[in-house]
């Protein structure tokens, strides 16, 4: 049973970010390849987000997504308040265009983004 | 120790007539891989497709035979 404060926190968050992603380590540093495959896809696509590090409470915060979501792995990437998929639907949606449909913007022509239109990161959020 | 068969089979039970393949990716056992064509899977986002999947193999995450699975579904 997970953690209630630690739940509605996590509820909190998902409803104000409307892209959130949960992931291993940050943005700038991540600990897991599967959390940088998605860190990349966000990027090249030029969208915000918000980013919470799941290690420093890795088994109460799956818990709370298994309780959420019914999804236990991280990365897990919320777009809207829903459960959007993990770093495996994320690039599949990314390589046909329904990402960036989900998130409203356009699909970049190519995968790679020059260095100077590169969005500026938004800061990690914390969990207490 | 993941046995691929196993994770096959009980992918073929929860889907019945679905295409499923298994692949060990590293040789491993530590990354593995499911492609699964399913019928069930029409008019259900890609999220609840991997669901069904997931569910269909918890018994192997839960007693820590396997630790990753990467999954690729198609409507069949």
């Amino acid at each position: 049973m997970a953690d209630p404060e630690l739940k509605s926190k996590v509820e909190e968050l998902i409803c104000a970010n409307q892209v959130l992603l949960f992931m291993k380590g940050t943005p700038d540093a991540p600990r897991c390849g599967f959390s940088m495959r998605v860190v990349q896809v966000l990027d090249a696509i030029d969208v915000e987000y918000g980013a919470i590090d799941v290690l420093p409470a890795l088994q109460p915060l799956r818990e709370v997504t298994a309780e959420l979501s019914d999804w236990q792995t991280f990365p897990q990437l919320y777009v809207n308040g829903e459960l959007l998929g993990g770093a495996d639907i994320v690039e599949e949606m990314y390589g046909s265009g329904e990402l960036a449909e989900a998130l409203g913007v356009e699909q970049p022509e190519a995968i790679a983004v020059p260095a100077d239109s590169l969005p500026a990161q938004s800061p990690p959020l914390q969990i207490e | 120790m993941a046995d691929l068969a196993e994770l096959k089979t009980m992918i073929e039970a929860a889907l019945p007539g679905a295409a499923v393949k298994v692949f060990d990716e590293d040789g491993a056992g530590q990354h593995l891989r499911a492609e699964v064509a399913a019928p069930q899977f029409a008019g259900l986002s890609r999220i609840d497709q991997h669901r069904l999947v997931k569910a269909a193999v918890k018994p192997r995450f839960d007693d820590g035979a396997i630790h990753a699975l990467s999954v690729k579904t198609e409507v069949a």
